[in-house]
């Protein structure tokens, strides 16, 4: 199937105007499969690190949101152990308008501001509730053992 | 039935009666008994060797059976002048000439082979002293006017071609004399071995080595006209004798007596033969018992010998019968059993006696087998009609329902033999008055057809043997080894075993058809072509007032009834309604101005008396040609036969003239021969014919016949012959044979081109634009698929129910009206209650009978007004404030936000003011729906529904609209209306996007859609109205006046427009080729339909790349009908609508089971 125009501009801009500290790359092979990497934000406990993601476009993108999930270990409230990544965005709020540009800086922000009143991974979150401390050093931790570059 | 009659042929029985006192030739004694040989020794430069006693007499049994042959031959001899006498009608020779003596008459018979007009010229400038015999004329052009015009014609030609042709007959001619001459009386060919049974007791009545007499029955009928010699066995039987199949062959002694009969087997082909006088049997007695008791076997040794006059030509026999069909059919099975007698008796004598051929078309062996084979299944045949008190022209009713329709394998191959076509042969340039410049292959058509209206051979081709007939050698031998006498420059005779005809002369494969089937692919311009020959070969009014003119002025034939009135000047097209205007535009502009006089000849048209605007006399303003309807044919066909008289002079119409030349376009429309409209066309006159069309054959061989039965070409119009030589061998599945000969048939007289022949250069015949069709798979809305399924299961447990109950063909109406409207509600859902007329007639038929089921359903109705109740408030909304307005005007510029594409399609708003195509709003609130969400607005998320979108129409100024361009400046540059308005059907709305899209990126292009409702074709009218998209409709209720504007109109604007054309309106023939984009918005049952009406603009002309758009519903009826239905029918051209209405139904019912399986 042939891929759609808004795929191809979408990745096509992604390269062209790249937004500072994301980068994604389709796979030759697969052109809506991407390798996505994102720079752990400033003044966050991941700072300094730079993470993996996979980005997969389904086949009724835009209508459906895009598949991703971070590759590298995470300690996040709103990440699971399998990467899975809670954001509205990418469930209920989705809208066609939204981009992978736009969903590459939703989970960026992410980053910076984890949410543990909407949590995913619920170990996390509890420690970020009981211990906030703690559970920054510990992200800290594993970004510099997960996420060096 | 020619024969089993003891004459030969080359004389008409039935003017016996009228002929006056014989000649005094009958009594000389020296002329020897065969007729033949009498007929030539009045030619000039006869063989004097030809008076010796042929070598039969001299032969080693002179004995008793001599004389009284020769007392026979004599008798036969006097009927035998009478006749010959009168070829030709002698009173009107005599009306013309003055009177004449016998023996004048009977010379001027000879020497103008009957053919009066040559009588009269011969006898009135003297040269009928010295002239030689001629054959005559071959029997399908026997017609005075026909050989008149054929003279003049040929007249014409011969100037150019150098007499070629015309000096080569009548050295052939001699030639078949002087070697008939040469062959005695009978000629040994070969014996065998029988066992008889003596029928008396008694000893001494035959001892070994015994000559033994073979004979037949007396017949019990009377035998009028022929006195019979005493002793030998007479042995002419009539047709009622050979019905009542007596086959007893009795054999006697040399004293005369008795002895016994010859056993059931060899008899049956033995008396055949003897009746039919094509051999005669000389015995030897091997063993007789001694005593001898009744019923006890005796050997005989049967020598054959081969009668002359069997080699004498019989071609008059099989036409004279068909010419005698009349305007009616008459029965064939008289003359058609006789053939199949006389073959199969030479078949089984040829094997009894081990004579094989010494070169023949293929395996003889199969060969006889398969003709055994054909004449045993006529017997059967015979025998269950008798069974069934059925006589025989019923059957010969029934018979095209059984033909077998083609494989496409055999299709392709036949076609395959049929396109083999040279392309260097000659090319020949038109006549000035044509303007237009024919390609290469045109010129070589127009060569190929001058040629045939010249009835010229074509040169470079060797002679071939008639593939019908095979090569024997004589022996050298005789049964013991002795040697035979041979006779100079006569080592072979030749037997078409197929007809049971012998010849000594080498069967030439000839042409004597002066037309033809021009059966170039669509496209090709055959419709040119023919013009060209129109200009190309025609009589000059100016050259007709010299010599040529003469045989007009004779004085017509005595039978009033039959005067057609030549129109030596005119041409008349026969074609659909709907392309009546096509070819007078057409042959206009191919003509230069003034030089080919064109009438329609149709409807209030018609007023026009054809015998006196036509005729010679008023050669400079007769129409040069005239272009009629199969329906004026038809009409004009049932005025006459159904008057008393059935005078075609009187009507004054298109039968009432010959003229010079017919022309039926498409002329699969006449491929059933049992049609009346077939039998119409067969009926009119002209001196050349030719058929177009791009399936000579559509379906079955038959069809084929029915083109041929129109050209006349010889022997092959007469069903009968056809039947045995094709139809059967093909029913037995004997195809290669039956192929084999439908090659020969065609190959002379067909020309066959393709689009995608290539010339030797590699470079295609035509030049093409590519064309692409695209299927388009249609999404139905909720509420149309609602209709769609309620129909779909309504009209499955129907059909189920009646497939259970065995009732299928009977309520075939129903079940069909139920499967029309389930097609229908692909297109639009509320056709389900239209009761408006349909395209096909079929279809209307059964939409009318459709009494009870669909229409008064209260469900579907539910479902119906469900679907409606979205079509309500149509309203364009312009209250918006004039900020919003341009915002959107800004907001235009954008792309789309959710597909990306540069420029928004169908720019639709939200009530939210958010805009984005059309197709991706609908799908954004399609898929939230599907998946059981509250749509939102994509930019937004305020929730969003299809009722409050409103479509950005943009009033391009650029685009006039046809008659509304006064109204353009109160429309604003923008406006909006509520999609829902719009939302008329998934397909209409497809469509609309399409033909919008289209405007936006090619303005001023052209397209065609066809669909096969008209009722649908009224639902997309508003819808284009609606979009400002103009538009022309062609469909079959309009009158040729009308058809023959909108053509026009089509085609003179400038601009993009729509035609809304009917599939079965048109579908064939038109020329569309300004359009360049194709939307097909319904799937017919077979692809080839859809292929011809995609060929109106597809074809040749075209300049431009075409796109097909298929619409084709998902998960639909016609997903089924597209994948499994035309898959299955690709090759197949079947439902040209012209299956007869009980194939039709069955067919229907099978595609049925496949579409709702």
């Amino acid at each position: 199937m042939a891929l759609p125009k808004r795929i191809i501009k979408e990745t096509e801009r992604l390269v062209a105007e790249p937004v500072p500290g994301i980068q994604a790359i389709p796979h030759d092979d697969n052109l809506r499969y991407f390798d996505v990497s994102i720079h752990g934000p400033a003044q966050s406990p991941y700072e300094g690190g730079v993470f993996k993601l996979e980005l997969f476009l389904p086949e009724d993108y835009p209508m459906t949101p895009p598949k991703i999930r971070f590759l590298t270990k995470i300690y996040h409230p709103n990440i699971d152990r399998l990467g899975r990544i809670c954001l509205d965005v990418l469930k209920a709020n989705w809208s066609p308008a939204l981009q992978i540009r736009t969903i590459l800086l939703s989970i960026q922000a992410l980053l910076g501001a984890p949410n543990p009143d909407d949590p995913l991974a619920n170990d996390v979150a509890q420690r970020w509730k009981e211990d906030e401390p703690g559970a920054i050093a510990t992200a800290r931790e594993w970004t510099q053992t997960h996420a060096a570059p | 039935m020619e024969d089993t009659n003891p004459h030969p042929p080359k004389r008409r029985r039935f003017f016996a009666v009228s002929s006056p006192s014989p000649p005094p030739e009958a009594s000389d004694p020296i002329l020897p008994s065969t007729p033949l040989r009498e007929l030539h020794g009045y030619a000039a430069n006869i063989d004097p060797s030809s008076d010796t006693t042929p070598f039969a007499e001299q032969d080693e049994d002179t004995t008793l059976e001599e004389s009284p042959e020769d007392q026979f031959g004599m008798g036969m001899e006097t009927a035998e002048i009478k006749d010959l006498s009168l070829r030709f009608d002698a009173t009107m020779l005599e009306t013309v000439v003055g009177e004449l003596s016998a023996d004048v008459l009977k010379r001027l018979d000879d020497i103008s082979g009957g053919n009066i007009e040559r009588a009269i010229n011969m006898y009135l400038d003297g040269s009928w002293k010295e002239a030689k015999p001629s054959e005559p004329k071959k029997p399908g052009k026997q017609s005075p006017f026909d050989s008149m015009l054929g003279q003049n014609g040929k007249r014409k030609s011969s100037a150019v071609t150098g007499q070629s042709s015309t000096a080569q007959t009548p050295v052939s001619d001699e030639e078949t004399a002087q070697r008939l001459d040469r062959m005695p009386y009978e000629r040994y060919i070969g014996s065998f071995g029988a066992e008889g049974y003596a029928v008396r007791s008694g000893s001494n009545l035959l001892s070994h080595g015994e000559e033994v007499i073979i004979g037949r029955q007396q017949p019990q009928q009377v035998q009028k006209t022929v006195r019979r010699g005493k002793g030998r066995p007479v042995t002419v039987v009539s047709q009622a004798a050979s019905k009542r199949k007596d086959i007893v062959v009795r054999f006697s002694n040399s004293k005369g007596e008795e002895i016994g009969r010859l056993p059931h087997e060899t008899a049956q082909f033995v008396s055949t033969l003897l009746d039919q006088k094509i051999c005669s049997f000389k015995a030897i007695c091997v063993y007789a018992p001694e005593p001898l008791r009744s019923n006890e076997t005796i050997f005989l040794q049967l020598k054959c010998y081969m009668l002359r006059q069997t080699f004498a030509p019989r071609a008059l026999r099989l036409t004279e019968t068909n010419r005698s069909t009349g305007l009616f059919e008459t029965k064939e099975t008289e003359e058609e059993k006789a053939l199949r007698l006389r073959q199969t008796s030479l078949v089984k004598l040829f094997n009894e006696i081990r004579l094989f051929p010494t070169s023949a078309g293929q395996d003889s062996k199969a060969k006889r087998d398969g003709l055994l084979q054909v004449a045993e299944m006529a017997e059967e045949k015979e025998k269950e009609e008798a069974a069934k008190g059925n006589n025989t022209p019923a059957k010969d009713e029934e018979e095209p329902q059984e033909g077998k329709e083609l494989e496409q394998d055999q299709l392709d191959q036949l076609y395959k033999k049929a396109q083999t076509f040279d392309f260097n042969s000659p090319e020949a340039e038109p006549a000035e008055t044509f303007t237009m410049d024919l390609r290469k292959y045109q010129k070589q058509a127009l060569h190929w057809m001058l040629n045939k209206e010249r009835d010229k051979k074509n040169e470079g081709q060797e002679e071939s043997m008639h593939p019908l007939w095979e090569e024997y050698t004589w022996p050298i031998k005789d049964e013991n080894d002795k040697e035979l006498p041979t006779v100079e420059n006569q080592e072979k005779f030749y037997v078409n075993p197929y007809s049971g005809d012998l010849s000594l002369k080498f069967p030439v494969q000839e042409q004597n058809c002066l037309g033809g089937i021009l059966a170039d692919e669509m496209g090709l311009g055959k419709t040119i072509e023919m013009l060209s020959l129109i200009h190309s070969n025609r009589n000059e009014p100016e050259a007709a007032s010299g010599t040529d003119s003469k045989p007009f002025n004779l004085p017509r034939l005595p039978k009033s009834s039959d005067v057609v009135e030549p129109a030596p000047y005119t041409t008349l097209v026969v074609a659909p309604m709907s392309l009546l205007s096509q070819w007078a535009s057409e042959a206009e502009a191919a003509s230069k101005t003034g030089t080919l006089k064109t009438t329609i000849y149709y409807g209030s048209d018609k007023s026009l008396d054809l015998r006196a605007q036509c005729s010679a006399a008023n050669a400079h303003n007769a129409p040069n040609l005239i272009i009629t309807s199969y329906g004026v044919v038809l009409s004009e066909f049932t005025q006459i036969a159904n008057t008393a008289s059935g005078s075609r002079a009187t009507s004054g119409g298109l039968f009432s003239v010959q003229f010079f030349r017919i022309i039926l376009d498409e002329a699969h429309n006449i491929k059933n021969r049992q049609s009346k409209t077939a039998k119409a066309c067969y009926e009119l006159d002209a001196l050349h014919r030719w058929v177009l069309t791009g399936t000579p054959i559509v379906n079955r061989l038959e069809d084929l016949f029915s083109l041929v039965r129109f050209l006349r070409v010889e022997p092959w119009s007469n069903f009968a012959y056809w039947r045995t030589f094709i139809t059967v061998p093909f029913e037995s599945k004997d195809f290669l044979r039956a192929l084999d000969v439908v090659q020969t048939v065609l190959e002379p007289l067909v020309m066959r081109r393709t689009k995608d022949m290539r010339q030797p250069d590699g470079t295609p015949l035509v030049y093409l634009p590519p064309k692409t069709i695209l299927i388009e798979e249609i999404e139905l809305s909720k509420a149309e698929r609602a209709v769609y399924d309620f129909v779909y299961n309504f009209v499955k447990r129907s059909f189920a129910d009646n497939m259970e109950a065995g009732s299928v063909m009977k309520s075939y109406t129903t079940i069909f009206a139920q499967i029309l409207r389930l097609r229908q509600s692909c297109c639009h859902p509320t056709l389900v209650r239209k009761k408006e007329v349909v395209a096909d007639e079929v279809e209307a038929e059964a939409a009318e009978a459709e009494a009870k089921g669909l229409t008064d359903n209260m469900d579907l109705q539910a479902l119906i007004d469900k679907f409606t109740s979205q079509e309500n408030d149509g309203a364009e909304v312009n209250n918006y404030g004039a900020h919003v307005l341009q915002q959107i005007k800004e907001e235009a510029q954008n792309e789309c936000p959710i597909c990306s594409d540069e420029e928004i399609q169908e720019m639709t708003v939200t009530a939210c003011y958010h805009m984005a195509c059309k197709k991706c709003l609908l799908e954004v609130i399609d898929h939230a729906k599907r998946n059981g969400n509250q749509p939102r607005c994509f930019n937004c998320r305020e929730p969003i529904n299809e009722k409050e979108l409103y479509e950005v129409i943009k009033h391009d100024p650029d685009v006039a609209i046809g008659g509304l361009s006064g109204f353009r400046e109160n429309v604003p540059e923008f406006s909006l209306r509520r999609i829902a308005a719009n939302k008329s059907s998934a397909k209409i709305d497809a469509l609309i996007t399409n033909l919008k899209r289209l405007r936006r990126e090619s303005p001023g292009m052209k397209s065609v859609v066809f669909s096969q409702f008209t009722s649908f074709i009224n639902l997309i009218e508003p819808a284009l109205t609606r979009e400002r998209i103009q538009f022309v409709r062609f469909d079959g209720g309009m009158s040729q006046q009308q058809r023959s504007v909108v053509l026009s109109k089509f085609k003179a604007h400038t601009g993009g427009l729509v035609l809304l054309i009917s599939l079965k309106a048109g579908g064939v023939g038109l020329n569309l080729t300004e359009a360049k984009r194709v939307f097909m918005m319904d799937p017919w049952w077979s692809f080839a339909v859809e292929a011809q009406a995609i060929d109106r603009i597809h074809r040749m002309g075209q300049t431009d790349e075409v796109i097909v758009h298929r619409f084709i519903v998902k998960g639909s009826v016609e997903e089924r009908m597209v994948h499994k239905i035309q898959e299955r029918k690709k090759f197949i051209a079947s439902s040209l609508g012209m299956m007869s209405a009980e194939e039709k139904r069955a067919q229907r019912i099978e595609d049925i089971k496949d579409l709702l399986s």
